[in-house]
């Protein structure tokens, strides 16, 4: 080990004191200013990850849609699954509808689907009863609307489309359709749960008057990453369809979530930046303290590079051990965030802020090494220079300045 | 005909003050021969450690010239020599706080150049010979002022230098832990070959050397 660097350490943590203040203090610093950088990204790419996720789930990676409902959706589908892009096809139909429980009603948003399609995101999100129930009879509603509507899995309710009041109009008694609730899906997507009401395609079919018909596909791709370029290659393919990837589909919406993701990274960034002139400080008086110890290893023989290394490495070290303790924080804080966030909820006497704000039930959390890497590399470079500019103003002095305190 | 390890030639600098250039050295040249000690003495604020600090290479004259024996290079200037043709002890010691007795001799060597282990070996020996052998692994603030003296006196020779300067190495200490340190200094300095140039202010340590010098108006003129 260079002298220096052994220096460098006793000077840090002299011997015989279990926690020398400046280090202490200064890593603490450093390690917060790491953790508050780290763990706001994490949870922004949660957020990210989640939002993505759930509009993939809603809408495939691909939508496929028409001017009007897709005449053979089936034909389509299966002439879409042989490209080699796609992985699977399948129609759907979406519409609004009144759901009603004797007194209690609520407005649901019923999703047409191919019950045998084993790939439906809906089967990963079955709370209570059984997906593989679903038939003509039967309904899967969101915890949410089931909630409202007072139903449980076994019990019964009626639908009400928007097909129903047109017949009304032509004088027909409207007939509601009656379904028996086979199972309850959670998301944890509030927006979802609150309203989702899943039937087979071909009972939607029936009762909005659709015929063959679907409202569209979605494709599920085998480089759901690529989607764009997808999109691109199917839709040149089918010109009276309109292909829009998942990217696109609330593609405002991710870019407000990846632009407050930068923006709290600067601010964040900032409370590093705190602690590193808080490091300079402290290591400029220390620098004036140990004038004396400079002018000492100037007669000794050491060069100025030395000495700059010697209280530059300071800053460095400081810096690194404060990022590995921001490291080990981050991962404890986000590993009690449920704890930590009922608390503060309590606290406030708030509700539970995110699933009424964010739409989530739980914190969601996304680890990127890359932001990892940016916050030790962005740290270590700003507590280098709060270490290096003591250092060279130490190394300039002339060796008789120091001396003439000795 | 002993060899000349420092060499001094019409050293001058002056200090600006409030009333213009104040001369501190006037016109000073030195000789010192190896294994000789020489003492400077003169009254507080004579120019005595500004003297050493320019034979020592820690500041740089207005005119003038030095040279110090570096082992295998010859006469070169002074600041090129620091640690290896010259050791510096100082009145305060000047120990790294942090370090052991062990580790602030060893220290120098390292700068010097050499690998931890035989620095250590060459630090353990002189902390031994200057009769710390059992103080080793103490910090400063465990050690005495006698005792830190001698680890500054150990940290001067470790590196073989061939010159000492020593400013007021027993200012800070009692007349007996004093006299101890000059007979510790002068013997094993002579033991290793080494010149010596002590500044003091005391006239019984200056006497002990065997050539002796008033510092007086800047001027440096035998005593």
């Amino acid at each position: 080990m260079p002298w220096f660097l052994h220096l460098a350490l006793r000077q840090l943590f002299p011997p015989g004191k279990r926690f020398p203040a400046f280090a202490t203090v200064s890593i603490l610093g450093v390690a917060l200013g790491v953790a508050s950088l780290l763990v706001v990204q994490t949870v922004m790419n949660g957020f990210g990850e989640e939002h993505r996720l759930r509009i993939r789930e809603s809408f495939g990676d691909c939508l496929v849609t028409g001017p009007a409902p897709i005449e053979e959706p089936e034909a389509l589908a299966k002439q879409l699954a042989a490209r080699p892009e796609v992985a699977s096809a399948a129609p759907f139909a979406e519409g609004p509808a009144l759901a009603r429980n004797g007194d209690f009603s609520g407005i649901a948003q019923v999703r047409g689907i191919d019950p045998t399609d084993p790939g439906q995101p809906a089967r990963k999100y079955v709370y209570g009863g059984r997906f593989d129930d679903l038939d003509d009879g039967r309904i899967i509603l969101g915890v949410g609307l089931a909630r409202a509507l007072r139903v449980r899995v076994g019990d019964r309710l009626e639908i009400w489309s928007p097909a129903m009041a047109e017949r009304a109009e032509k004088g027909k008694a409207p007939l509601p359709a009656e379904f028996e609730v086979c199972a309850v899906i959670q998301t944890g997507f509030t927006e979802v749960d609150n309203v989702a009401a899943i039937m087979p395609l071909r009972r939607f079919r029936e009762i909005w008057n659709l015929g063959p018909r679907a409202h569209g596909l979605t494709l599920r791709l085998k480089e759901p990453a690529l989607a764009p370029a997808a999109a691109g290659r199917l839709g040149a393919a089918h010109p009276g369809l309109r292909f829009r990837p998942w990217q696109d589909i609330k593609k405002d919406f991710l870019e407000a979530l990846r632009f407050e993701k930068t923006m709290l990274f600067f601010l964040m960034f900032i409370i590093t930046l705190v602690a590193s002139f808080s490091i300079g400080s402290t290591l400029f008086s220390a620098v004036i303290r140990r004038s004396r110890e400079v002018g000492v290893l100037a007669s000794l023989g050491a060069a100025r590079w030395q000495v700059v290394a010697l209280f530059g490495l300071q800053g460095l070290l400081i810096g690194a051990l404060g990022t590995l303790l921001g490291f080990l924080l981050t991962w404890t804080i986000l590993f009690f965030r449920e704890g930590i966030l009922g608390s503060i909820n309590r606290l406030f006497g708030a509700g539970d802020m995110v699933a009424n704000v964010y739409q989530f039930s739980k914190v969601p959390l996304h680890y990127d090494a890359s932001d990892f890497v940016i916050a030790a590399a962005f740290t270590l470079l700003t507590t280098a220079i709060a270490g290096l500019v003591p250092a060279l103003w130490a190394a300039g002095r002339r060796p008789s300045e120091a001396m003439r305190d000795a | 005909m002993p060899e000349i390890v420092l060499q001094a030639r019409g050293l001058a600098k002056a200090f600006a003050s409030p009333a213009g250039r104040l001369p501190v050295l006037t016109d000073v040249s030195l000789e010192v021969f190896a294994g000789e000690a020489v003492s400077v003495r003169g009254s507080s604020g004579s120019g005595k450690t500004t003297l050493l600090q320019q034979l020592g290479g820690l500041d740089q004259p207005d005119s003038g010239d030095v040279r110090i024996l570096a082992p295998g290079a010859g006469l070169v200037a002074p600041r090129t020599s620091l640690g290896r043709g010259v050791g510096f002890v100082f009145q305060n010691y000047q120990l790294m706080p942090e370090l052991t007795a062990l580790e602030n001799v060893a220290l120098a060597a390292r700068i010097a150049g050499a690998p931890s282990v035989a620095a250590t070996e060459a630090a353990r020996a002189l902390l031994t010979q200057v009769g710390l052998g059992a103080r080793l692994e103490h910090l400063p603030a465990k050690l005495s002022g006698g005792e830190c003296q001698r680890v500054a006196i150990a940290r001067a020779l470790v590196n073989r230098p061939s010159v000492i300067l020593a400013d007021e190495p027993t200012g800070n200490l009692d007349e007996r832990t004093g006299a101890e340190i000059m007979d510790l200094l002068l013997g094993v300095v002579a033991d290793r070959g080494a010149a010596l140039i002590l500044v003091t202010h005391s006239r019984e340590f200056a006497e002990r050397a065997g050539r002796r010098f008033v510092l007086s108006g800047g001027v440096l003129s035998p005593a």
